[in-house]
């Protein structure tokens, strides 16, 4: 899975600035899209393609209970973000709906992958390499149990075995 | 090896348990909101099935709801289709909603124990992540997203894996609890641990500090444990917990015999061995404020703003957010907290606005008036609450002063009705997050107790509570 990285060098980005709660009112998808993000970057509606990741610092998505997050993320183009940890109910959020892979990275990769970065993730290997600095760097392997959600596209499409 | 409570509730309400999945939960009481439930009612029609416990689902509208006068129609098309929604949702799968216009409306997590939904030992959810309220009396309870709503709805159960235990102890005895109030124990512990500290736990609260506090003030402290990252936080029951929730509207009829069996079994036994532990000594903390854009950003009324270097020694990235926040809230390094102005106040929310923090609030500003500088409301965390307070000529005290006396619901917690805050204005709000943007486009939130938001109001900015008469 390729695309290219947004980085937002910080821990704590909350769900508030993901998706304002004055949007929670949407039901259309692609609408909340437009508003993803906007309580940190304005700009990430119009700089964000199909594809992108985003990465970040420790706690990402702490806060409220809102799927609205993960899905607003999702319907921008987002198809993983990267981050130091996740508050829980987010990741759960982006497992379950399987809107986004929410991928644990550690210090070097935060560090190392700038914005821009041409990224591909392969889950198979845990391993993410950076096209654009010919690096690899290891990522967190999912349970057994996400990655099989992950795989089915979502809780009610998992059948256990 | 003993259990702890919190072993205790999670074993009787396994379902399905294997090596190396998650636990299938029973789930007891599943509360309703009209922002969370919208997509898994769809995916329950989409999928024909049915509410698998109606009985047992409970829903009201909070989150977006206008405090104004409830006979006026809602404005905000947005708002007005999502209660709708709601009203059609309920009477579609034969849940119990109270709407708008019902006597037991109100937020979600101060409804559940006023009206003795919420009860020892049991598992309670809900799309909001303030579900950890209910943990003040004894019950597991968490917030979940959407997707996860559904599957309540559609089996009353949950996939969980069983999250880590954490006790946090509260000792000590605080010397003036009027003005050094649950909220203060709470942004002290989080300014302690951090807003990640109890990431992947449960919490169980102990300790002379709490078992001291009423139901209502363990209810604040249950209430914030989400904003240290804790999935749940509970207390043990005790007489004050059987006592708060005895002759309720829909308290059970067996509830004598239910009392002796939570007596037995809902306490963490004495060899029980917690994952993580924490001691916090109360006895001379003071009344806190919020700085920063996160609640562990957090100082004693006494200080003053820290620079980023004292806010954190090492860490670049803690560095740069605090330099990040201060901007955000205009405010600058060694400016003493007390000499910060603020422009509003919000006394309200799911942590703060039950009635006995309406009436603490309340001797504050008796026969005084709002500073000129400052628009003040307080919201009722339910229409019972409000009712209560009116019949005790609370609602005058405020009004005398220049408070806005408003209906329930969830307000300026999360900007989602009209109650927002400017961009650039100051609010002292008893709410439970000071995120960017949390209460309106640029607000600037500052988070405290409902005496230190009361008093900020008259004053016009933050004073030491602790030097105000409040007996």
């Amino acid at each position: 899975m390729k695309g290219n990285v947004i980085k937002y060098q910080r821990d704590n980005i909350d769900t508030d600035v993901i998706i304002p709660g004055e949007y929670l009112k949407i039901h259309d998808y692609a609408e909340l899209a437009t508003h993803a993000m906007e309580g940190l970057d304005p700009d990430f509606h119009s700089k964000v393609k199909e594809g992108d990741f985003i990465l970040s610092g420790k706690n990402f998505g702490c806060g409220s209970s809102r799927e609205h997050a993960p899905i607003a993320l999702s319907h921008s183009g987002i198809k993983a973000v990267l981050a130091l940890s996740f508050a829980r109910i987010f990741y759960r959020n982006a497992v379950d709906g399987a809107f986004l892979l929410p991928i644990e990275i550690d210090e070097n990769a935060y560090q190392n992958i700038s914005e821009g970065d041409e990224i591909d993730i392969d889950v198979s290997l845990n391993e993410i390499k950076n096209i654009t600095k010919n690096q690899t760097y290891k990522m967190k392997p999912f349970s057994e149990i996400i990655g099989k959600i992950i795989k089915a596209g979502g809780l009610f499409k998992y059948k256990p075995d | 090896m003993g259990k702890t409570l919190f072993e205790k509730i999670w074993d009787s309400h396994i379902v399905v348990e294997k090596e190396n999945i998650p636990s299938l939960i029973y789930i007891d009481r599943h509360l309703v909101h009209e922002v969370t439930s919208p997509q898994a009612f769809d995916g329950l029609r989409m999928n024909n099935r049915a509410v698998r416990r109606p009985d047992l689902t409970i829903a009201t509208m909070d989150h977006n709801v206008p405090t104004n006068d409830r006979s006026l129609p809602i404005l905000d098309q947005t708002s007005a289709i999502q209660i709708q929604t709601l009203e059609k949702n309920c009477k579609d799968f034969g849940i119990k909603l109270f709407d708008m216009t019902s006597p037991n409306q109100g937020i979600v997590h101060v409804i559940g124990p006023q009206l003795g939904i919420t009860l020892p030992g049991s598992t309670i959810v809900c799309g909001d992540s303030h579900t950890s309220t209910h943990g003040a009396f004894g019950a597991l309870a968490f917030g979940i997203g959407t997707s996860d709503v559904e599957h309540v709805l559609a089996s009353q159960t949950i996939w969980l894996e069983k999250p880590k235990s954490f006790e946090i102890k509260v000792d000590g005895k605080r010397k003036n609890p009027h003005a050094v109030t649950a909220k203060d124990i709470v942004l002290s512990i989080i300014k302690n641990i951090g807003t990640a500290g109890g990431t992947g736990t449960v919490v169980e609260y102990s300790g002379e500090g709490i078992t001291d506090l009423s139901m209502e003030q363990r209810m604040t402290i249950c209430n914030m444990s989400i904003e240290a990252g804790a999935r749940a936080g509970l207390v043990s029951p005790d007489e004050k917990t059987f006592d708060y929730l005895r002759n309720r509207q829909y308290t059970p009829k067996n509830y004598e015999n239910l009392v002796e069996y939570w007596k037995e079994h809902l306490k963490t036994d004495p060899d029980a061995k917690f994952d993580k532990t924490f001691t916090l000594h109360i006895d001379n903390i003071a009344p806190q404020v919020s700085w920063g854009t996160n609640p562990g950003m957090t100082c004693d009324v006494t200080e003053s703003i820290p620079s980023p270097e004292d806010y954190s020694k090492n860490d670049q990235n803690q560095k740069k957010a605090a330099a990040k926040a201060l901007e955000y809230m205009d405010l600058k390094q060694g400016t003493p907290i007390t000499e910060i102005n603020i422009d509003r106040v919000f006394i309200g929310s799911c942590t703060n606005a039950r009635l006995e923090d309406l009436v603490e609030a309340s001797k504050v500003i008796k026969g005084q008036k709002v500073s000129e500088k400052v628009r003040a409301m307080v919201v009722p965390g339910s229409q019972m609450v409000k009712k209560q307070a009116e019949e005790m000529g609370i609602d005058k005290i405020f009004t005398n002063a220049n408070f806005e006396w408003r209906e329930a619901g969830c307000s300026m917690c999360l900007g989602m009705n009209p109650d927002i805050l400017s961009p650039g204005e100051r609010c002292a709000s008893t709410s439970n997050r000071n995120f960017e943007g949390r209460q309106g486009t640029g607000g600037r939130t500052h988070l405290v107790s409902p005496v230190m938001a009361a008093a900020a109001a008259i004053e016009g900015h933050f004073v030491d509570v602790r030097n105000l008469d409040l007996n």
